[in-house]
C-alpha cells in the first residue's frame, strides 16, 4: 500500500499530463458515459466513476481505482462521443495508465505481461501476431473456439483461400527499413522506457535485437552506395 | 408620421405583447409575421396546457391575437417578412416581402425561436421509430385528448420523457439550458396520466430546474399527485426490442449500475435554439447576435430591451430561451421603451 504522498505523486502525474485539461472539463453526473460504456455492461467498471474520482482529486480511491478498474477500459471513445461536457473519460484512462507504468505500478505489470509475446514478435517480424502464436494457454480470453486451431498449422493456413506467404512466423512480410523505423518511433515516444519499467529482462532482449537489426541496416545502407558507386 | 409607430416583428407572445403595449401608450403600431396564423410557436405548435397558469393555449394566446386584430391602431401584414431597412432611430423605413413599405420610428424584434430538430440526435432514436416523440408533438396528442402509440394506437403502459435533447450538449454546440423544459415536462406527465391513468410516467434529468414558484406546483405535485419517476440518467441510446417497443439504456447514477428499460413512448423534451432565421435577421436590421446565435443585448441594466443598433429592440425568446410569462413581461417593457426613446426624440425636436 502507497502512503498518501505517494498516492498524491502519482495523482499529480495524472494532472500534470497535458492533455488532462483536455479530456476533462467538468460532470454533470449524468451517466451517459457509464450507460453507453460495453465495458461496465461485464466489469466493476464505471467512466463516470472515473471522471467523478479524478474531478474531486480523491487521491486514494484514484490509487485504488488504478490496482484494476482502469485496466477494464477497452479505450473504445465512445464515451468521449457521447459527453454532453465534451469530457473523455477513456482519454483519462489512457492517462492513468501510463502513469500507472511510470509509477512501475504491479497491477500495469500483471495486465502488460501477455503482451510481452506480442511485443518480441513485432520487433522480430514486423508482425503483432502470427499463426504460430495462436495457442489455447497463450489467450485463455479467446475461449474454447481455441480448440480449432491445434493441429497442424501449416496445413491449415494452406487451406486458407486467399493469398497467404504459407508461413506460420509471420503474417506478411515488413522491410528492414520499416522495422528500423519503428524501433526509432519506439524510442521517441517512450514506449521503449516504458517496456523497461515493466519488463527489464524484456527489454534487454529487445534492445540486443534492436542494435542487431540497426547494424544489419547501416550494412545494406553502405552495400547499395559501393553498388551505386560501381 | 414615421415618429408615432412602431414596427413589431413577430406575432408570439412577446410581439402581441409589444402591440397591445404600444397603442395602449397611443402610438400606432404595424406587426409584421412571416406565418399566415398569429399566436407564435404556442398556437403554431399546438401547445396543449401552458404553464403556470394551467389554460389551454389555444385560449390564452387567442385572446392576446384578439386583443390586436380588434385594435384599431395596430395594422397586420402576415405571410410577409422584412427584407430591407433603412434610416435610423426615428426614422426608418421597412421593405416587406410583400411589396408594402412600413414607416416607422422604432423598430422591436419579436422573432422568438426555433425548436431544436431532434434528428440532430440519432442515437434517441427520433425519425427512427415512430413512438419515438418530442414534447410538441406530445402536446398535441395531449390537446387531441387521447394517449395512444403512434406505431399501432395501442394504449402506452410506459412512457418517458428524455430531458436537454438540444440543451446543455456541447456536442452539438448547444452549452445552453433551454430553461422551461424541465418545468413543462412535469405538467405534460401530469397531462399523460390524467388522460391516461394506466399510463407510467419516467423523467430522465441531468438537473432538475423547476425554478421559483415551480416547484412545488410542478416538480413536487407531478410526483406527490400523478407518481411521475424522476430518474437522474442521461439516456445513451433508444433502440428497439423484438416485441415492438422501445428500450432505452442509461446509467441509474445513483444505484450507479447500466440499465436497459422498457418503454412504448419516448418523448424528447426538445430545447429552444436561436430562430433559425437569425442570420438574416441579423443582416437586414443590422443588430448583433451573442455567442450562441440569439439577439444580443446591447446593455444589461440600464438598456435592457435594446441590441446592437439604437431604435432597433427586441424581446423574448429571441434573446435566448425564455418562458411565455417572462416573454410577455419584456413585451411589454420593450415597447415601453421604444415608445419612450421616440417620445424623447420628438421633445428634442421641438
Amino acid at each position: 500500500m502507497a502512503t498518501y504522498a505517494e498516492m498524491q505523486q502519482i495523482f499529480d502525474d495524472i494532472r500534470g499530463d497535458f492533455r488532462y485539461d483536455h479530456e476533462l472539463n467538468g460532470c454533470l453526473n449524468c451517466g451517459i458515459c457509464t450507460a453507453t460504456c460495453p465495458s461496465a455492461q461485464f466489469y466493476d467498471y464505471s467512466p463516470r466513476e472515473i471522471v467523478q474520482l479524478l474531478w474531486t482529486e480523491n487521491v486514494e480511491q484514484i490509487y485504488d481505482a488504478m490496482q484494476e478498474k482502469i485496466w477494464a477500459c477497452a479505450q473504445c471513445m465512445t464515451c468521449a462521443a457521447r459527453c454532453p461536457f465534451k469530457n473523455s473519460p477513456g482519454g483519462l484512462v489512457a492517462i492513468m495508465r501510463e502513469v500507472a507504468i511510470k509509477h512501475e505500478m504491479q497491477s500495469a505489470k500483471d495486465v502488460l505481461r501477455p503482451f510481452g509475446r506480442v511485443m518480441l514478435k513485432l520487433i522480430t517480424t514486423g508482425n503483432q501476431l502470427s499463426p504460430d502464436m495462436i495457442q489455447p494457454d497463450h489467450f485463455p480470453d479467446w475461449g474454447p473456439n481455441i480448440q480449432k486451431v491445434e493441429g497442424d498449422l501449416r496445413v491449415l493456413r494452406k487451406a486458407i483461400p486467399v493469398k497467404t506467404l504459407q508461413t506460420v512466423e509471420t503474417a506478411w512480410e515488413v522491410s528492414l527499413k520499416t522495422s528500423v523505423e519503428m524501433y526509432t518511433i519506439w524510442e521517441m515516444t517512450g514506449v521503449l522506457k516504458s517496456l523497461e519499467l515493466m519488463d527489464e529482462n524484456l527489454f534487454d532482449v529487445i534492445e540486443d535485437f534492436i542494435d542487431e537489426k540497426r547494424e544489419d541496416y547501416e550494412d545494406w545502407l553502405e552495400e547499395q552506395e559501393e553498388e551505386d558507386d560501381d | 408620421m414615421t415618429q408615432d409607430t412602431v414596427l413589431v416583428v413577430g406575432a408570439g407572445p412577446s410581439g402581441l405583447t409589444a402591440a397591445a403595449n404600444v397603442t395602449a401608450a397611443g402610438y400606432k403600431a404595424v406587426m409584421v409575421e412571416k406565418e399566415d396564423t398569429l399566436g407564435g410557436a404556442p398556437i403554431l405548435s399546438g401547445y396543449a396546457k401552458l404553464v403556470p397558469s394551467g389554460e389551454w393555449a389555444k385560449d390564452a394566446i387567442g385572446r392576446m391575437v384578439k386583443r390586436v386584430e380588434d385594435d384599431a391602431s395596430v395594422t397586420i401584414h402576415k405571410g410577409a417578412k422584412v427584407t430591407k431597412l433603412d434610416g435610423d432611430a426615428g426614422n426608418f423605413t421597412a421593405t416587406l416581402s410583400n411589396g408594402e413599405s412600413v414607416a416607422a420610428g422604432a423598430v422591436v424584434l419579436a422573432t422568438g425561436f426555433t425548436h431544436f430538430d431532434s434528428i440532430n440526435k440519432p442515437e434517441w432514436g427520433f425519425g427512427t421509430f415512430e413512438d419515438v416523440l418530442t414534447t410538441t408533438q406530445m402536446e398535441q396528442m395531449v390537446a387531441a385528448g387521447k394517449i395512444a402509440c403512434p406505431s399501432d394506437g395501442r394504449v402506452p403502459e410506459r412512457v418517458c420523457i428524455l430531458l436537454c435533447v438540444g440543451s446543455r450538449d456541447r456536442q452539438i454546440g448547444r452549452e445552453w439550458c433551454s430553461k422551461i423544459c424541465c418545468t413543462v415536462s412535469a405538467n405534460l406527465a401530469m397531462e399523460i396520466k390524467e388522460l391516461s391513468p394506466e399510463t407510467d410516467v419516467f423523467i430522465y434529468y441531468m438537473d432538475i430546474r423547476t425554478y421559483g414558484l415551480y416547484e412545488d406546483k410542478f416538480y413536487w405535485k407531478s410526483q406527490e399527485e400523478f407518481k411521475t419517476k424522476f430518474v437522474k440518467a442521461r439516456i445513451a441510446e433508444v433502440t428497439a426490442s423484438g416485441d415492438g417497443r422501445l428500450l432505452v439504456k442509461g446509467e441509474d447514477t445513483l444505484v450507479k449500475r447500466p440499465i436497459v428499460i422498457p418503454f412504448d413512448i419516448v418523448v424528447h423534451a426538445i430545447g429552444m435554439d436561436p430562430n433559425a432565421d437569425n442570420p438574416e435577421i441579423s443582416q437586414v436590421f443590422g443588430v448583433g447576435l451573442e455567442k450562441h446565435g440569439f439577439i444580443e443585448r446591447a446593455e444589461h441594466y440600464t438598456n435592457t430591451c435594446g441590441t446592437t443598433r439604437r431604435g432597433i429592440y427586441s424581446c423574448g425568446a429571441a434573446y435566448g430561451p425564455e418562458t411565455i410569462d417572462d416573454s410577455i413581461a419584456q413585451g411589454a417593457a420593450a415597447a415601453g421603451r421604444a415608445v419612450g426613446d421616440l417620445h424623447a426624440l420628438v421633445q428634442k425636436a421641438s
